[in-house]
C-alpha cells in the first residue's frame, strides 16, 4: 500500500534520506524510529508528496506520488509533525471543509464527520476553536482530518508528541483498530516504547539511512546474534571492567554500557560464556551473575545509533 | 469543481474576518472619500461631471499611491501567511490539484477586491441619486478599468505571496513589482522606437484614463491586464508545481 524504493533526499551537500526501500500493506503498522535529525519527517513527507524525492520512487496504492501525484494523495490521509488548523475556524467548519475540499459531498461530509468524531471522542469539541483545545485535542483533530476521505494508507509523523500516558494510551488503540480496518500506517517516533508497543514491524532510521527493518522478534534476533550479556556485581565496577577489557577476550566485547547496577555489553558468540563468568568470579570482584538477555529496543536502537556515528567519525 | 468551491469560500471567508483587512478598507474610504468631495470642488468637474471617473478611477492618487501596494497586502493572507503559520503543508497534501489552490484563492481575492472598488462605484451612484446628470459608460468603464488593474496587481502579489513565509517579503516584493509595473513604461515612454512604444501600450494609466475612464474599451487595454494577470498566475502555479517536482 505504501511503498519506497531507494527513496533519497539531499539538500545541496546534506543527505537528509538516503536509499531507503519500504513497504506496508494494508492492516500493518510501521514504526520509524529514529533519533532526531534522522529523516524521519523528511521521509514523511516524500511519502506524503509534500516534497519531491533526489532520487528513488514512491507510490501510494499502486499510484507514484511523483507522476501521478493527486491519485497517490487521494489514497493517502497525512498528519504533519506539527499540525495546525486555521485560528479562525471551529473544529467542526475545519473538518467540514477539509472533507469537502478532498471532494465529499455535503452528506458525505456529514457522515464522516460524525464517524471519526465519535471514534477519536472529540463530537463535543466541534464548537470549539482549534487554538482552544490541548495539544492532545489537537493531535486528534489532526488525524480526524487524516481519517476523512476514508483513505487506505495513513503517515503520521509524531503521533504521539505532546500526548499525556493516557492519551498516548487512547491513541495506540485507536491506530491499532485502524490498522485491524485493514489500514496501513506509518507513523514515526523517537519515542521507544511506543514504537515498540504498537508497531508490527520496526524500521530503524539513522542518519537518513534505514539501518535495520523487521519486527521487533527479527530485530532481536539480529542482536542476539551479536550476543548481549549482562554481569550483575555486588563489588567494584571499574576493578572488573579492566579485568574483562584485560582478558584474552577483551577485544570481544563491545558496546559496553553501565545498566542498573550492573554492565551490559555485547560478546561474540563463539566466546565461551562460562569460562568469563569464572574469571570474573574467582577475581573476586564481586560478580553474582552474568547471563545473556533478551534485548530490548531500546538496547537495538543505542546499538544502531553508535555504530553508525562511529562509522562517520573521521579516521 | 468541489474541492475549488471549498477552498473559494474558505479563502473568502478568511479574508471577510480578518481584523487588518478593515483597517486598509477604512482607510481606503477615507482617502477615497476625501479624494471625492476634493475633486468635486474643482471648477472643471463643477461644469463637467463627466471629467470625475478618470480622477477616481484613472490615474488619480489613488491608482499611483495605494493601489499597488494594497492588493499585495491582502494576498499575503493566501499563500505566505498559510506558509507561516503551517497551514499549507496539509493543504498541499491534500487530494487538491495546484491549479485549484492558485485559481480558488485568486477568484477569492478578486472577489473580495470588489468592496474596495464598490465603494468608489457608491459614491456615483449617490452622486446620480442626488440628480448629478452622469455619463454612465464613463463610470462602468472606469470601474472595470480600476477592476482589472487592480486584479492584475493582486495576481502578482499572489505570486509574491508563493515565495515562502515571510510576510513582508511577500508585501514588499508584490508591492515592488506593481509600483514597476505602473512607473517603468512611464520612464520608458516617448514618442518614437520601439521601446517607446511598447512603454506606451504598457502604460496602465493612460489604459485607464484614454480608454476605460472615457467609456472605451480597446483590445490592448483588455489584453495587457489580462496577459500579465494570467503570466503571475502561471508563475504562481509554477512555484506550487515545481515544489512537487523540483529535487
Amino acid at each position: 500500500m505504501i511503498r519506497a524504493e531507494k527513496l533519497s533526499k539531499h539538500y545541496g551537500s546534506l543527505v537528509a534520506l538516503d536509499q531507503v526501500d519500504l513497504h506496508v500493506p494494508k492492516g500493518e503498522i510501521l514504526g520509524f524510529l529514529g533519533p532526531n535529525g534522522a529523516g524521519k519527517s523528511t521521509a514523511l513527507r516524500l511519502l506524503s508528496g509534500y516534497l519531491p524525492p533526489t532520487a528513488g520512487k514512491a507510490s501510494i496504492a499502486g499510484h507514484d506520488l511523483v507522476q501521478d501525484s493527486l491519485s497517490a494523495r487521494a489514497h493517502l490521509g497525512y498528519l504533519p509533525e506539527h499540525f495546525v488548523a486555521p485560528a479562525d475556524l471551529r473544529v467542526g467548519e475545519y473538518l467540514r471543509f477539509r472533507a469537502r475540499l478532498k471532494g465529499l459531498s455535503r452528506a458525505e461530509a456529514k457522515t464522516q464527520i460524525a464517524a471519526v468524531s465519535k471514534r477519536l471522542a472529540i463530537s463535543d469539541r466541534l464548537r470549539q476553536p482549534f487554538l482552544a483545545l490541548s495539544k492532545g485535542f489537537r493531535q486528534r483533530i489532526g488525524l480526524a482530518d487524516a481519517l476523512l476521505g476514508d483513505p487506505p494508507a495513513l503517515l503520521l509523523d509524531e503521533p504521539f508528541s505532546g500526548l499525556d500516558p493516557l492519551q498516548r494510551e487512547e491513541f495506540r488503540s485507536i491506530l491499532r483498530e485502524l490498522a485491524d480496518d485493514g489500514k496501513a500506517i506509518l507513523f514515526s517516533s523517537h519515542v521507544l516504547p511506543e514504537v515498540e508497543e504498537i508497531a508490527d514491524r520496526i524500521l530503524v532510521l539513522v542518519r537518513g539511512r534505514a539501518r535495520a527493518v523487521g519486527t521487533l522478534a527479527d530485530l532481536r534476533q539480529v542482536q542476539q546474534q551479536t550476543g548481549m550479556c549482562e554481569i550483575r556485581f555486588e563489588g567494584d565496577h571499574q576493578q572488573a571492567l579492566s579485568a574483562l577489557l584485560s582478558s584474552r577476550w577483551g577485544e570481544q566485547v563491545q558496546g559496553l554500557q553501565e545498566h542498573a547496577g550492573g554492565l551490559r555489553f555485547r560478546l561474540a558468540p563463539e566466546v565461551p560464556r562460562t569460562e568469563v563468568f569464572q574469571t570474573l568470579a574467582n577475581a573476586d570482584y564481586g560478580v553474582v551473575a552474568l547471563q545473556e538477555i533478551q534485548p530490548d529496543l531500546e538496547d537495538l536502537f543505542r546499538q544502531l545509533v553508535t555504530t553508525e556515528a562511529k562509522a562517520c567519525e573521521p579516521s | 469543481m468541489r474541492a475549488f468551491l471549498a477552498l473559494w469560500r474558505r479563502e473568502l471567508w478568511s479574508l471577510l474576518i480578518a481584523p487588518y483587512v478593515y483597517v486598509l478598507l477604512g482607510f481606503w474610504y477615507l482617502l477615497n472619500g476625501l479624494m471625492f468631495s476634493t475633486f468635486l470642488e474643482f471648477p472643471e468637474i463643477q461644469a463637467d461631471l463627466r471629467l470625475l471617473p478618470p480622477y477616481l478611477f484613472g490615474s488619480g492618487l489613488l491608482v499611483w499611491l495605494l493601489l499597488p501596494a494594497f492588493p499585495p497586502l491582502l494576498a499575503i493572507k493566501l499563500l505566505a501567511e498559510e506558509h507561516r503559520v503551517g497551514t499549507l503543508e496539509p493543504l498541499l497534501t491534500a487530494p487538491v490539484r495546484d491549479i485549484s489552490v492558485v485559481l480558488a484563492k485568486y477568484a477569492a481575492v478578486c472577489l473580495f477586491f470588489l468592496l474596495f472598488w464598490g465603494g468608489v462605484l457608491l459614491q456615483f451612484l449617490l452622486l446620480s441619486w442626488h440628480g448629478a446628470e452622469l455619463d454612465w459608460a464613463r463610470v462602468l468603464g472606469g470601474f472595470v478599468g480600476a477592476l482589472m488593474v487592480s486584479f492584475l496587481f493582486l495576481a502578482s502579489g499572489l505570486w509574491a505571496s508563493s515565495w515562502g513565509g515571510n510576510l513582508v517579503l511577500a508585501a514588499g516584493g508584490g508591492a515592488a513589482i506593481n509600483y514597476l509595473l505602473l512607473f517603468l513604461p512611464a520612464f520608458f515612454e516617448t514618442d518614437e522606437g520601439r521601446i517607446g512604444a511598447i512603454a506606451r501600450a504598457c502604460n496602465l494609466p493612460t489604459m485607464l484614463d484614454r480608454s476605460y475612464s472615457a467609456g472605451l474599451v480597446d483590445s490592448a487595454a483588455l489584453f495587457y491586464p489580462l496577459a500579465l494577470s494570467g503570466l503571475f498566475l502561471y508563475l504562481t502555479w509554477i512555484r506550487l508545481v515545481s515544489r512537487r517536482w523540483v529535487p
